[in-house]
């Protein structure tokens, strides 16, 4: 059994950070290139449309898989088993949304923005403003949660212990330094290197995160003689809970012996996380943005192939990973260094390089998984934030605050400052929520994005009746729903583990809790669905001939965005 | 890669049809006008057909399999412990068999769209913004 901290030494460090140097290295040279490609506001919104399915493919593979994805579901199945897996299903099938529904029709019909394919046909300003905030929120959200695990995580793959020191930063020191380095890095790809820059950092983020992938579960699954079964019966050996650890229940949907409400919550618990898992990717700002990056619809089918593919693979590898971590490191080992299991994927390829190659090899697999971990988080945040600023200067600063009339030029320097600005807010906030559990603003994001932005998307494509007053209730209605009900729910208050220790995010004294469920979106989805029918049904407006154009737009690419990058 | 100053996108390189109006705007306004009489086209309502004919038994399939899914990890897990083959039980090829379907659905669906979707929406955009005045300048088709 191993642990990072207890048996990092300088070299181990120095080759991390001399990799972490590197990585920085390659995209401020890519960033570099980018930003002389960037001119007009096609360029920095959608980087020119002019990537390839393929390259569109890894682009959404690496803006979707964040941290959250890959340390966050190998160490969950390394400490809860099955479960984990089952979390990562819904992540994968939302594709199908996406592919079926969104892609081809919003590419078709929108510029730069999901709110051009909803504000079409209704009244700019409050369609507009609805939508910059929803996009906000949702891209806040996800940043602070990732920005927080990123301080963390550089900390911890630096091994830097509690009362130790590494080049004069302490535990704490370094969590803040890690924030403000991801911070000012995402603000550098997205301001100087608008979508361009943004997409090949998150190629070579993709590229890095399938090869490393591959490599450690090659060689977890050598160890094991390519026999998956026997991995598999190791790991429920190890884990301690046996059979139970194939199963479902360890993690999601526990049965509580003896408490019957309890269990009830937790399994519907389950279940609204899994609605908003598969609704809510086709309703993220940050990937929908993804579309407009290629030529035509088609191309944008192809590249949403593509990362299906990508990312299903990389679930299958996951799968692999987290077995891996607990058969050959073990819970107690993993636990010891992050009671959520997020260093299990880093821990898991320090042991097998050992294995094959004794301390030294594993050091160097142990600093790659590092790096790869560090890219994974910078490209995830760098599409959060241009997806931010992109709404910020085409929807709210443009159409809401000049009526359409800034220039281009105007258009991308506001996006360069919006995207100083949203990345300035991110780092304070995180710095502030530092020490706070905020890994469920992921599943907040996701929730938000199923409840306030795909029922409007899908109604404006679709629904001839739909207007301006069902899309901005729509819009606040998910939105208010998901979050008002997080705020009365047991993450933010009134939760205790078995011993009185308080799990939830404000302290323990304070407990406003009502809302039994962690996951909204079994009540905010249908809630935001409502909310765009009513509202629709309270207005009388109605705009036939512009549902027509843009239904006809949608569906048969005519009048489409053009690619000026070949 | 490399860059061409191109104009802005909204207006599509296109001949003008009229003389007075800039030419861009006299095309874009065309090209409105006639997306709307587009939507009262037969032809039309044979596209959208086509593409909710797949879509919409395609989105209800795998939204039913993978609720099937959830439901069962909540409350049959006594069928999803039942294991297969040595300790693979049927929790782990349900899961796997989400990933087959996905991709198989990905697959078909590309397949359909393009056999039966393309062609008639192509002939519909080419109609609707007029043949291209310079062979090339169509966004790429073939990508």
């Amino acid at each position: 059994m191993i642990s990072i901290a207890a048996e990092t030494t300088s070299d181990e460090r120095l080759i991390t950070v001399i990799l972490f140097g590197v990585l920085i290295a390659v995209t401020l040279g890519i960033t570099v290139w980018a930003s002389r490609q960037t001119k007009s506001a096609t360029d920095f919104h959608s980087g020119g449309r002019g990537f390839s399915g393929i390259q569109n493919g890894f682009a959404i593979g690496g803006d979707y898989m964040s941290a959250a994805s890959f340390l966050g579901i190998a160490g969950m199945i390394a400490l809860f088993g099955y479960d984990g897996f089952l979390y990562s299903i819904g992540f994968l099938v939302a594709w199908l949304v996406a592919l079926l529904l969104v892609a081809e029709l919003l590419r078709n019909s929108g510029r730069f923005t999901m709110t051009d394919v909803v504000s079409y046909r209704m009244k700019q300003r409050p369609v507009r403003t609805a939508g910059s905030v929803s996009t906000l929120t949702v891209s806040i959200f996800y940043l602070l949660a990732q920005m927080v695990g990123a301080g963390a995580l550089v900390a911890l793959l630096l091994g830097i212990e509690e009362g130790e020191t590494y080049l004069g930063m302490s535990a704490d020191t370094a969590k803040i330094v890690g924030i403000v380095v991801v911070g000012l890095l995402m603000i550098t790809y997205v301001s100087f290197g608008g979508m361009t820059g943004t997409t090949w950092v998150q190629i070579v983020k993709a590229v890095m995160l399938m090869g490393g992938a591959l490599l450690v579960a090659l060689l977890v699954l050598s160890i094991y003689d390519f026999n998956f079964g026997s991995l598999m019966n190791d790991a429920a050996e190890a884990s301690g809970a046996g059979n139970a650890f194939l199963e479902p229940g360890q993690r999601y949907g526990v049965e509580v012996a003896g408490d019957a409400w309890q269990t009830m919550v937790n399994k519907l618990d389950l279940i609204s996380l899994g609605l908003a898992l598969v609704l809510g990717t086709a309703g993220l700002p940050h990937i929908l943005i993804r579309f407009y990056t290629v030529p035509d619809s088609k191309t944008a089918r192809k590249s949403v192939n593509w990362a299906i593919g990508l990312i299903g693979t990389f679930y299958l590898l996951t799968l692999i990973l987290g077995f891996g971590a607990a058969a050959l490191v073990g819970r107690d080992a993993i636990v010891a260094q992050n009671s959520a299991g997020n260093t299990a994927a880093p821990q898991l390829a320090e042991e097998v390089g050992q294995h094959f190659g004794g301390d030294f090899l594993g050091a160097v697999m142990l600093a790659l998984i590092a790096a790869v971990a560090f890219a994974t988080i910078l490209s995830t945040v760098a599409g959060l934030t241009i997806a931010s600023s992109s709404s910020l200067a085409h929807d709210f600063y443009n159409a809401v605050l000049r009526g359409g009339k800034a220039s281009e030029q105007e258009e991308v320097r506001v996006a360069r400052f919006a995207a100083i600005g949203v990345g300035a807010v991110s780092i304070v906030l995180a710095v502030f929520a530092q020490d706070l559990n905020v890994a469920f603003l992921v599943a907040l994001a996701f929730a938000i994005a199923a409840s306030a932005n795909l029922p409007v998307i899908l109604l404006s494509l679709f629904w001839k009746r739909f207007n301006t007053r069902g899309a901005v209730a729509g819009i606040y209605g998910g939105l208010i729903s998901s979050v008002g009900l997080v705020i009365f729910s047991p993450v933010v208050s009134g939760k205790v583990d078995a011993e009185g220790n308080n799990l939830a995010l404000l302290p323990k004294s304070i407990d406003i809790s009502w809302f039994p469920l962690e996951n909204p979106g079994l009540v905010s989805i249908p809630l935001g669905l409502l909310c765009a029918v009513i509202g629709t049904l309270m207005s009388n407006e109605s705009e036939p001939e512009r549902f027509a154009k843009l239904q006809v737009r949608a569906l048969t690419g005519a009048g489409a965005e053009r690619a000026t990058k070949h | 890669m490399t860059t061409h100053s191109a104009p802005d996108s909204s207006e599509p390189p296109q001949p003008a049809e009229r003389g007075d109006p800039p030419p861009a705007v006299a095309a874009e306004a065309d090209l409105e006008a006639r997306s709307a009489a587009m939507h009262a086209d037969p032809r039309f309502d044979e596209l959208r057909r086509r593409l909710l004919r797949f879509v919409v038994p395609a989105s209800i399939a795998f939204f039913a399999w993978y609720l099937l899914y959830v439901l069962m990890s909540a409350y049959a897990r006594g069928v999803m412990s039942t294991e297969v083959v040595g300790s693979a039980n049927i929790a782990l090829f349900f899961g796997l068999l989400q990933f087959v379907t996905t991709f198989g659905i990905a697959i078909l669906y590309s397949r359909y769209a393009n056999r039966r979707y393309d062609p008639l929406a192509d002939e519909l955009r080419d109609e609707l913004e007029g043949q291209p005045a310079v062979p090339g300048a169509r966004k790429g088709d073939d990508a």
